[in-house]
């Protein structure tokens, strides 16, 4: 895949780096000179200094043929302005855009930005993963209105310890679909069985995620 | 009519008296202090002191919700184009005016179906004009 990615904060910095070790192509558009530099001592030729807002850059990223562009700049205006500009003048066909402000989130499904990464939720998730006794992390919303992304991990005494997913019975729309084990992250099917301490992603509707908790957790 | 209006410089401080010699309800939204507290002074005008984030709540405090006209016209692009589509897209103003200098961006966001404002193409024209003599 082909992923240009538009300002390099330190999240931006580790994107690309795994991005890279996954074998993707890649190309990091930052306007500051300073980070552009240590970007280009570590990374190389994946580095590309400008504006990500200015055509003539994200024509020398070569973005019409980009698959992602994620924008990952400071201000949640800024990375509006590319996820349009990619999308309306490039015809990218998948972008994501990192917000700040919670409240903005809605505008930018409206203009049709296909992921949105709400730094606060996250940082609210790590808080709530925490904390004891509250297993349920926001992981994303999703651009359909209502759906989002979770994750529960499996207290030990669930009564669904040991059984196989098709044998759990969960909300309509409301899905599992990644299984993580101490192993690693599976694909789930109906066969996979549950076990304590398994992490569950699973995609669910704003007013279920109650349900969906406690059926996955409930003792 | 109630206007509100992005921003504060001296661009918008003699449209804020133009609107107010009118009779119209204008509120200013602004980071910029000094000149929120010149145009203060006219008639019928209120003014909102800003800072970043929490760009909605200031705009609910500016009266979005019962606003007749948006105008996006601070000195920052981006920042008009994600706050006139908050008012178009969210709050359904129905006329929005977003105020752009960036020429490519003039073009993109005018096909997108905002009404765009900016002085960047008359300017081009001028200056092609100036240098045929």
């Amino acid at each position: 895949m082909y992923v240009v990615i538009v300002g390099c904060s330190e999240s931006g910095y580790h994107l690309s780096k795994a991005l890279i070790a996954g074998g993707h192509e890649v190309v990091v558009i930052e306007k500051n000179e300073g980070r552009f530099q240590l970007l280009n001592e570590e990374l190389g030729s994946v580095a590309l200094l400008g504006d990500g807002t200015d055509e003539i850059t994200l024509k020398r990223a070569g973005i019409s043929r980009a698959d992602v562009v994620v924008s990952l700049t400071g201000a949640d205006a800024t990375n509006l302005v590319v996820s349009q500009m990619t999308k309306h003048m490039f015809k990218v066909p998948r972008t994501m855009a990192l917000i700040k402000d919670p409240k903005n989130e809605p505008i930018f499904h409206e203009i049709g930005v296909d992921v949105v990464v709400n730094s606060t939720h996250l940082v609210l998730a790590s808080l709530e993963e925490g904390v004891p006794g509250r297993p349920l992390i926001h992981l994303m919303t999703l651009r359909v209105p209502g759906m989002e992304l979770v994750s529960v991990s499996i207290p030990a005494d669930s009564n669904i310890v040991g059984k196989r997913l098709s044998e759990i019975e969960l909300p309509p729309n409301n899905f599992i679909s990644l299984m993580i084990k101490k192993t690693g992250a599976t694909l789930p099917t109906g066969r996979s069985v549950v076990e304590a301490e398994d992490e569950l992603v699973a995609v669910t509707l704003t007013g279920d995620e109650q349900i969906l908790y406690d059926i996955l957790t409930g003792v | 009519m109630r206007v509100l209006i992005f921003g504060c410089n001296r661009l918008n401080s003699s449209l804020v008296g133009d609107l107010s010699d009118r009779g119209n309800e204008i509120t200013v939204l602004g980071r910029e202090r000094d000149c929120l507290e010149s145009v203060a002074t006219f008639p019928g005008v209120r003014v909102v002191l800003t800072a970043e984030p929490m760009m909605q709540d200031y705009l609910q405090e500016g009266g979005i919700d019962h606003a007749d006209v948006f105008l996006a016209m601070s000195s920052d692009d981006h920042e008009n184009i994600l706050v006139a589509q908050i008012a178009k897209h969210i709050f359904n103003v129905p006329k929005v005016v977003c105020h752009l200098g960036s020429p490519q961006l003039q073009v993109m966001y005018a096909a997108l179906g905002l009404d765009v404002v900016g002085y960047s193409f008359g300017l081009l024209q001028d200056v092609r004009q100036a240098i045929q003599g």
